[in-house]
């Protein structure tokens, strides 16, 4: 079982980054307060990066009512400034919350999340293996450290436990499918991932459920087949009853 | 579940910062160098455990009998070491002196006085930025020569330690973590190398055996198990059993000619288990892993040569000598993964010969000639067999036994004075599915999924199979499916653990449970007999086991007569 999530961050982040790749070799792990890379270009224009997504720059839209720093003004500012992760997560957490944790319901929270997957998703909408409105765009200026110091970040940050209210009949029906598709197998115990395998626990329950429908429905394809294998054959009720469960391990 | 989770957050977070020894007691002054004759002589010790499974034939056979099948019921706890990582534990400690050598996931090592567990160092590698491995940050154990202790490491690194100090040596890296590569297998120490395998076949490596310089860490060889050229081997339609295989072959032959066999690179074919050494013939066997996405074949037409097999190769050059493949064009991941173990058992002429066998996850014991790899015969099955070999399906299709076996990575016992081997097996019914999947660069690459079948009764197996007949001669069952290996000794005994926290003693003779000892989290590791000032001690690791979920620990046990 490998919901996983879809960084769907806002569009300014993508503004506020570089498209002139560093050639420092920086470790994510090294510096985790000043990690500078050379800045530069916007993206795509953010009013139609944001039309093109519906749902989702409703989200930014929300993000912003809340005080949150607005796209236009990141970009602004960004163009001749170093790569700051300090900076770009500001953008970031317009969507996925504080620190990453997420408020809104089909956005994954990215606390907690381990680093090699983080990585591996922003490279993935990069070079196209997965795809969304506004999370192909941004990680299309990011390079490979900046990519690795965002993972890192956020790999450090600490996942609080949502507010989800499960249902206790849910839940159990949601383990004992856990049991038979061996979701631990690969997320490890409690949820907690490894490696390019996500961390799950207390993750989103809207969000989990999207992602298990749309590997189901091959909407999402860059799990080499593993995930649409194991979602195949779950009823939809299964993959609710699976959120669940899954959304409650704190 | 909370709580695991909340635990095992724990143990993760303490692996960011890494990269430290930190000391203890001064080291016990019967701490010696292990040297080259004392491991030959190690099958046969009478008082330490110098390698992870015994000795080079790897027989997990202990010499020493003050423990008995009369007096196991007094056994109990001399100590209980606990370490600082709540994760997986899957070690066999080393036991040099009174000084005993364990390992943990993530590539902590442990200094300890084998009699009282009072701790001398304590090394935490540091990991690097990448990892890549599928089934939990396991380590199996270390090697020890000369003074220096050998570990492989999860971001692919062999690292030498001062056996004394723990102090880091050197290190050197083995492959690319980024590509999938990483290592959780105890390396093997020998002639002034360093042996060791990979993990990675379900991550698109080209897995090989490299041997390193003991000294420095400088490569020596490598053999790669996926040949550049011939790996489409000779189109088998049956297994080694002689049950087809149901393999599509014209279609393959057509794949191979329009595609090319340019595949091999990422052909997978693990190495995760410690070879055994045959030093009278410098000879090296071990046994691969499975090919390459594991599920989907039509990637990878041909038998994917050497992936499920045993090989041999020479000591000193790595050159190839013999390969025996069980299952040709795997599809179902049910690879070579159990370490080979090197005795005697006797031909179908009723001669006594040198032989060299394999528990498979298939549920079957092979012996083959040691000289030659010639099979001279498989056990009946351990465990239940339906539907051999009905092809993965997308909504997937019930085979037995199951992706897990049979006998997993869980190293046999062989008690070579009743010529029996003790195999731990997993019962844990599955259906198997497909899903068409290109290579991903460095990510998971199942291509399809195994499902256990929640209406079916998972359980575990003891098994004491006859060598030289193939009948097993006599089984005990368990409540969970076994993982972690088994300990035989010269007190007529036969030791394993199980994920429930219980750790048992059976007879050598009949498989009668004979003592039970409750550690409170899963048993999942491979115990290992030692004696000191003419006490008996039976040390095993629980911290339960990742894949298949059991409950965490990490702990020590050691238990001696009162």
């Amino acid at each position: 079982m490998k919901p996983q999530p879809s960084l769907t961050v806002c569009l300014a982040f993508a503004l506020a980054l570089s498209a002139h790749a560093s050639s420092g070799n920086q470790s994510p792990a090294s510096d985790k307060a000043r990690r500078s890379v050379a800045a530069v270009q916007p993206a795509a224009p953010a009013t139609a990066q944001a039309q093109a997504v519906g749902e989702t720059h409703a989200a930014v839209q929300v993000a912003q009512q809340d005080g949150a720093q607005p796209a236009a003004q990141s970009s602004a500012t960004a163009a001749s400034e170093p790569f700051s992760v300090e900076k770009a997560v500001q953008t970031c957490n317009t969507c996925h919350g504080p620190d990453g944790n997420s408020a809104l319901p089909e956005t994954p929270s990215l606390a907690g999340q381990t680093a090699r997957y983080i990585y591996l998703q922003l490279k993935d909408f990069k070079e196209k293996r997965r795809e969304n409105p506004l999370m192909s765009p941004m990680a299309a200026n990011l390079d490979k450290p900046q990519m690795l110091a965002l993972a890192q970040y956020y790999a450090e940050k600490k996942l609080k436990p949502n507010d989800f209210k499960a249902d206790a009949g849910k839940i159990k029906h949601g383990k004992a499918k856990a049991d038979e598709v061996l979701c631990t197998m690969c997320h490890l115990g409690g949820f907690m991932g490894q490696n390019e395998i996500p961390r799950v626990a207390g993750q989103r329950y809207d969000y989990i459920v999207k992602q298990l429908k749309d590997f189901r429905a091959m909407k999402r394809t860059n799990d080499a087949g593993n995930m649409t294998s194991v979602s195949k054959t779950l009823k939809d009720e299964d993959i609710e009853a699976l959120a669940h469960y899954i959304t409650n391990i704190n | 579940m909370a709580a695991a989770a909340l635990l095992a957050s724990a143990a993760l977070a303490q692996e960011i910062s890494g990269g430290a020894t930190t000391a203890g007691a001064s080291m016990s002054g019967r701490l010696t160098g292990v040297s080259q004759a004392m491991l030959d002589g190690a099958d046969k010790e009478g008082s330490q455990w110098l390698q992870v499974n015994g000795g080079y034939s790897q027989l997990r056979y202990a010499p020493q009998s003050q423990i008995t099948a009369g007096n196991v019921k007094k056994l109990k706890p001399a100590f209980v070491f606990q370490t600082a990582v709540l994760e997986s534990m899957e070690t066999a400690p080393l036991v040099v002196g009174d000084v005993m050598f364990l390992t943990t996931s993530f590539n902590h090592v442990y200094a300890i006085n084998a009699v009282t567990g009072q701790q001398y160092w304590h090394y935490k590698h540091k990991m690097g930025a990448v990892t890549t491995y599928c089934c939990g940050p396991n380590n199996r154990g270390v090697a020890a020569l000369d003074g220096m202790l050998y570990m492989g490491t999860l971001d692919a690194k062999l690292v030498a330690l001062d056996a004394k100090t723990g102090k880091l040596m050197w290190e050197t890296q083995i492959e690319d973590p980024e590509l999938g590569y990483s290592e959780t297998m105890a390396p093997v120490a020998v002639d002034g190398k360093v042996l060791i395998g990979t993990n990675g076949g379900e991550y698109g490596v080209r897995g090989f055996v490299k041997a390193f310089d003991a000294k420095d860490g400088k490569l020596l060889w490598t053999f790669y198990t996926i040949p550049e050229k011939g790996h489409e081997g000779v189109w088998a339609v049956n297994d080694a059993t002689g049950r087809n295989m149901l393999r599509d072959i014209a279609a393959e032959k057509d794949a191979l000619a329009k595609n090319g066999g340019d595949f091999y690179k990422t052909l997978g074919g693990g190495v995760w288990m410690t070879p055994a050494v045959d030093r009278e013939t410098k000879t090296v066997f071990f046994v691969v892993g499975n090919p390459s996405p594991d599920l989907y074949g039509a990637e990878r037409p041909g038998d994917n040569l050497y992936t499920n097999s045993m090989v041999a190769v020479d000591l000193d050059t790595g050159k190839y000598k013999w390969h025996y493949q069980y299952i040709a064009h795997d599809v179902w991941d049910l690879d070579a993964v159990s370490p080979v173990i090197l005795t005697e058992a006797k031909g179908k002429d009723g001669k006594k010969r040198k032989v060299a066998i394999h528990g498979g996850k298939t549920g079957h014991v092979y012996v083959h000639d040691r000289a030659t790899g010639e099979l001279i015969r498989f056990s009946e099955a351990m465990v239940p067999q339906e539907n051999m070999w009905v092809l993965p399906t997308s909504e997937g299709a019930r085979m037995l036994p199951g992706a897990n076996g049979g006998v997993e990575w869980n190293p046999m016992a062989v008690n070579p004075k009743l010529g029996l081997a003790y195999a731990a097996n997993l019962h844990q019914p599955m259906t198997y599915h497909v899903e068409a999947a290109k290579y991903p660069g460095g990510k998971l690459w199942l291509g399809g999924a195994f499902k256990v079948i929640p209406s079916e009764k998972q359980w575990g197996r003891l098994a004491a199979v006859d060598i030289s007949t193939g009948k097993m001669v006599w089984k005990a069952d368990t409540e969970q499916p076994l993982m972690g290996g088994v300990l035989a000794t010269a007190g007529g005994l036969v030791f394993t653990g199980e994920g429930n926290g219980a750790f048992n003693a059976y007879s050598a003779k009949n498989g009668a449970k004979l003592w039970s000892f409750q550690c409170g989290a899963g048993v999942n590791a491979p115990a290992v007999s030692y004696s000191v000032n003419g006490k008996q001690y039976i040390a095993v690791a629980a911290g339960g086991n990742t894949q298949l979920d059991f409950k965490r620990g990490n702990s020590m046990f050691v238990f001696a007569l009162p």
